[in-house]
């Protein structure tokens, strides 16, 4: 199944499980060791507390020299994030460099949960009300995290 | 799916594969002789697309623009989508009272591997608007609907 599957991945992926970030999952799927189940949980004073949001991370075939792919699959309300769980952040794009890691990337998504940034936004309608309204934008972000984020216990 | 130099067999994700694909729709085709998108723009799954194609000239379609819907199930890009009419036309084909496309009728669904994709599909499609046995067929008046 993983026949083929370059050390870089292999060693990352098991100081992923061995020493895994605080507030952070990335799990491999059995049937596709580049294709990742990823969960973190929302930054604490930030509208995302208490939620578990699900991410999806893929290594492409020139990992890593190109970036991985990543998006959230649990809806949420950020000026970064859009409708598709699609992320706009740098490191993901233009400033990649084969010296980051999937653990980098997952705690630069993390810190983008605390501080949005509503002047590079890729949901224009969500960094609108961020911009203007930023009590109405946190209160709809804490709504998201609350309908979608909450894990059922 | 990619093979690399060591080997390995790279399987990009059904996820990740249709936000290529929509993100490749996205730039447009040339002529735009066909086209496709999602019916919801947040649909997480990708799974639900409105597709259309122009018909080619030369043929009883030339002018007409076909609509038609597009279902991605959880198996995709393993199996072809599933494709029907909703603007009603008669080809060899498509079942002339649902507007659904037969898989076994079309080269490229027929033929499907993991690599084809939707935008093949409708192009697909669009040839058999042209071979011999549709292009003179007579159609239903325009903007009918299945």
């Amino acid at each position: 199944m993983s026949a083929g599957l370059p050390r870089r991945i292999i060693k990352e992926t098991q100081r992923l499980v061995a020493e895994p970030v605080a507030g952070i999952s990335a799990t491999p799927y059995a049937d596709n060791l580049r294709y990742f189940t990823v969960g973190i949980e929302g930054p604490e004073e930030t509208p995302y507390e208490k939620g578990v949001f699900q991410l999806e991370l893929f290594l492409p075939a020139d990992y890593p020299m190109a970036p991985p792919k990543v998006r959230f699959l649990t809806k949420i309300y950020h000026p970064n994030i859009d409708k598709l769980g699609r992320i706009c952040l740098d490191i993901l794009k233009d400033k990649w460099s084969p010296a980051l890691q999937i653990r980098t990337v997952l705690l630069s998504i993390q810190a983008l949960l605390s501080a949005p940034n509503p002047d590079d936004p890729l949901d224009n309608n969500v960094a609108e009300v961020w911009k203007n309204n930023e009590e109405e934008a946190l209160k709809r972000a804490r709504e998201f995290t609350k309908s979608f984020a909450t894990p059922s216990t | 799916m990619q093979r690399t130099p060591a080997g390995e067999t790279v399987i990009t994700p059904r996820n990740f594969r249709l936000l290529e694909e929509l993100e490749n729709s996205e730039k447009g085709h040339g002529d735009m002789s066909i086209s496709f998108g999602l019916v919801e723009s947040g649909d997480t799954f990708l799974s639900d697309w409105n597709g259309g194609i122009l018909g080619p000239a030369g043929t009883q379609h030339d002018g007409r623009f076909y609509q038609l819907l597009i279902h991605c199930t959880q198996e995709y890009p393993a199996v072809p989508p599933t494709i029907r009419f909703t603007s009603k036309i008669n080809m060899s084909c498509i079942d002339s009272k649902t507007g659904v496309v037969e898989k076994n009728k079309v080269p490229a669904m027929k033929n499907w591997n993991r690599n084809t994709g939707i935008e093949k599909v409708l192009q697909s499609i669009r040839m058999e608007m042209c071979s011999d046995k549709n292009r003179r067929l007579k159609q239903p008046a325009e903007g009918a609907t299945f």
